[in-house]
């Protein structure tokens, strides 16, 4: 039964990108096709998926994205001729990037007129899929950003050209590896052959599911979907693709339907339901009686012990992981094992290593500079300490962060007896460590919000450069949410909309009818 | 029973910590807390209120002032009836960028005729002595982006919050009937409080 087909995401990157202009002969020069690129496991099958998505997040968004990521965008780059302009000249190197994927998707309220559904069938014709096996080639080309080319052993025409404009064709190489063999092609390093082994893979995908890069599995979603979701609430949009592949085989659905199914999961298109019968598909979702969830104990220091070998590595760690989980740590322990879960130290790591760790974060030997400069975090320190008030005046950015970051740390967790008052070191602390972040990473710089990861890790440290190390692990994590396009928010507010379509679809819809849909998008 | 009332979207843009988020709680809750937690993207209270004889909801929606926050906070502006240009009379750079505010709103919010938008300016912080901006230049800007009116708060002591408010409210009465903002008030089921609250993310 289709239902029980076991389906297994291994690799999913959404923001993959099809040219159907370079393709084709500049039929719909402005089109650009956005959409996620998958490999799946579907009964012990490896595949490679591309499905187009509707533009997921609304465009006009975007318009005013800064031409240079790193850089704070001038307000005249609003204008809608300007990036019309842009349009016209078509350029496409990746600077422009912003501009073009902005312009290229149509605003969401032009679509009320025109019928959605053909929008969204125009884009299934770029939905493709097919076996790993039947890979012959992938050449790796370079244009400011990575596209890929891919040949497959048998048919002719070639897929189009697979855009990877916002990162990730390293990611989908390295998992592609796990199949197949790539090798570089005699006399051209740019292209990679495939040859897949034959495969008997099936036990390591079972190892694969430990991994928590990897999907979930439809069964285990129905059997306990409280526990699944909250283990792997990312994954849940997974989970309903899956849910499309298993209506797809129940009633025979034509694939392009399905693609056109999938896109309708991002909203942001008005479909009706009544022409879309198959829609009901992800609104039945029947989580039955919430069961009882029980807080379990804290772990305690002597339990943390316990947990490490003699010379100090960290043992069992998915178990610990999963104990800390349920049941959270005292709070004698989270000194040292943030440290851990932030991503500061390795859980492999012995004592002794840590201590040269945190040593050399103090004290960084290598440098030929005096000793008082040789500490790593303070030399950081001390580049915007010794910015003269004249230097800061000709120095707009590291002004704007200072004066961004000065505004934050005074509305940051007051009411915590670390921040509280007038002259509280907590707060020449925070500020300290955002003004050092700011050197740290310049380009990202300060953003909001960031102010409000730091506040908890410091005060759990106690120490201004165990507090930064920890709070430079967490951000390599939380980058994304920060980032100018900001698009680890906008996939969260994805998920979000998903979730809620699929578990309340009647206040999704009100959200929708009031216009308030595009806050989840 | 269904009772009609009137709901209006005024929405507050300018610079971060200008005192967006203190005006709004001046307002809805008639409290200023100077240590209140900074705004990651978009919030809204709502408040009651009659003007001439309508009975009004003020559906008031707070944004995060940071460029970064643009994209979060731009879906917001489209239906809203008034627009309230806020900045700080200690900080010129914020009172330098309404101008941008202002066209940013008009860009995202798809406003039919800019000309005819109600905007409200409000110049906060008049408590403070050390002052950047004067009342004088204010004014004339506000006289010659499209003759706005423009009140001179204090989101610490209260000075003319209510006031700017209800202004806004006049402004988007006069402009029509309003017929089109007559929403019966029974549509959500969501057990609403007369005052609820409610944030976009986290
Ligand atoms: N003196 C004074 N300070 C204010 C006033 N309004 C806000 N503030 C302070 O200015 C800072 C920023 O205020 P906030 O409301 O968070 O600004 P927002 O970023 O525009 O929402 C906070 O520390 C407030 O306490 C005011 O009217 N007078
Ligand atoms: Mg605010």
């Amino acid at each position: 039964m289709a239902a029980d087909s076991v389906l297994k995401v291994l690799f999913e990157h959404e923001g993959v990108f099809i040219h159907p202009s370079s393709d084709e002969d500049g039929t719909e020069q402005d089109l650009l096709i956005s959409g996620s690129l998958r490999i799946v496991d579907k009964d012990a099958e490896v595949l490679v998926e591309y499905r187009p998505l509707e533009d997921t997040v609304d465009p006009s968004n975007m318009l005013c994205a800064g031409k240079d990521s790193s850089s704070v965008m001038e307000w005249d780059q609003c204008s809608r001729e300007k990036s019309q302009q842009l349009l016209e000249t078509q350029q496409s190197y990746e600077t422009e990037w912003d501009m073009i994927n902005a312009v290229s998707f149509k605003k969401k309220s032009c679509t009320n007129g025109e019928g959605s559904l053909n929008h969204s069938h125009e884009r299934s014709r770029w939905a493709f899929s097919f076996s790993v096996s039947e890979l012959r080639s992938v050449t790796v080309k370079e244009e400011g950003w990575t596209f890929l080319l891919l040949k497959l052993k048998e048919s002719c025409s070639s897929l189009p050209a697979l855009h990877f404009h916002q990162g990730g064709s390293t990611e989908f190489l390295d998992s592609l590896r796990r199949f197949a063999l790539l090798s570089e092609a005699a006399g051209d390093d740019a292209c990679l052959l495939v040859s897949s082994p034959n495969r008997a893979l099936s036990q390591s995908f079972e190892n694969l599911l430990d991994d928590n890069n990897f999907g979930l599995v439809n069964q285990k979603f129905r059997k306990d979907p409280y526990i699944t979701t909250l283990g792997g609430f990312s994954k849940v949009t997974n989970y309903i693709f899956d849910a499309f592949r298993g209506t797809e085989e129940q009633h025979q659905r034509p694939p392009e339907e399905v693609a056109d199914l999938l896109g309708e999961v991002i909203p942001g298109l008005e479909i009706n339901q009544q022409e879309e019968p198959g829609f009901e598909v992800i609104t039945r979702m029947d989580l039955g009686p919430r069961p009882e969830v029980r807080r379990g104990t804290a772990l305690s220091t002597e339990d943390w012990s316990r947990h490490q070998d003699a010379e100090g590595r960290m043992m069992n760690v998915a178990l610990l992981k999963q104990l800390i989980f349920k049941g959270g740590l005292c709070h004698a322990v989270r000194k040292e094992a943030w440290k851990f879960l932030l991503g500061y130290f390795p859980w492999d790591s012995t004592l002794e290593e840590r201590k040269v760790l945190q040593r050399d974060k103090m004290y960084d030997l290598t440098s030929s500079w005096g000793q008082f400069i040789s500490d790593e975090y303070f030399r950081m320190k001390l580049q915007w300490k010794s910015v003269s008030e004249q230097q800061e005046r000709r120095n707009s950015r590291l002004r704007d962060y200072r004066s961004l970051i000065e505004k934050d740390v005074n509305r940051t967790d007051r009411t915590n007896r670390f921040y509280e008052g007038i002259d509280n070191p907590g707060l020449v602390l925070l500020h300290d460590i955002l003004m050092t972040y700011c050197m740290y990473d310049f380009d990202l710089g300060y953003v909001q919000g960031m102010s409000d990861l730091l506040s908890p890790v410091l005060y759990v440290m106690e120490n201004e450069v165990d507090a930064f190390w920890c709070f430079v692990s967490f951000m390599d994590q939380m980058h994304q949410n920060f980032e100018e396009q900001m698009q680890g928010m906008k996939t969260q507010l994805i998920q979000l909309s998903t979730l809620l379509r699929l578990l309340d679809l009647a206040f999704w819809n009100y959200l929708g009818k009031y216009n308030y849909s595009s806050v989840l998008v | 029973m269904t009772t009609k009332t009137s709901l209006l979207k005024v929405i507050l843009l300018g610079d971060g910590g200008v005192g967006k988020s203190s005006i709004m709680n001046r307002y809805v809750t008639n409290k200023f807390d100077a240590h209140l937690f900074h705004t990651i993207g978009v919030e809204f209270l709502n408040k009651e209120l009659e003007v001439d004889g309508h009975q009004v909801t003020l559906q008031i929606w707070d944004t995060a002032g940071q460029e970064r926050f643009r994209s979060l906070r731009t879906p917001f502006y489209r239906g809203s009836d008034c627009c309230l240009l806020t900045f700080s009379v200690d900080d010129n750079q914020s009172f330098l960028n309404l101008g941008n505010w202002k066209k940013e709103f008009i860009y995202y919010a798809d406003v039919k005729e800019p000309e005819k938008f109600p905007f409200v300016v409000l110049g906060n912080k008049v408590d403070v002595t050390e002052r950047q901006v004067s009342s004088e230049e204010a004014r004339q800007w506000c006289q010659e982006n499209g003759n706005f009116p423009y009140y001179e708060t204090s989101a610490k002591d209260a000075t003319n919050v209510a006031v700017a408010f209800e202004e806004a409210v006049r402004r988007v009465l006069a402009l029509d009937e309003r017929t089109d903002h007559l929403i019966p008030t029974d549509t959500v089921n969501l057990h609403r409080k007369p005052r609820s609250a409610a944030t976009c993310c986290s």
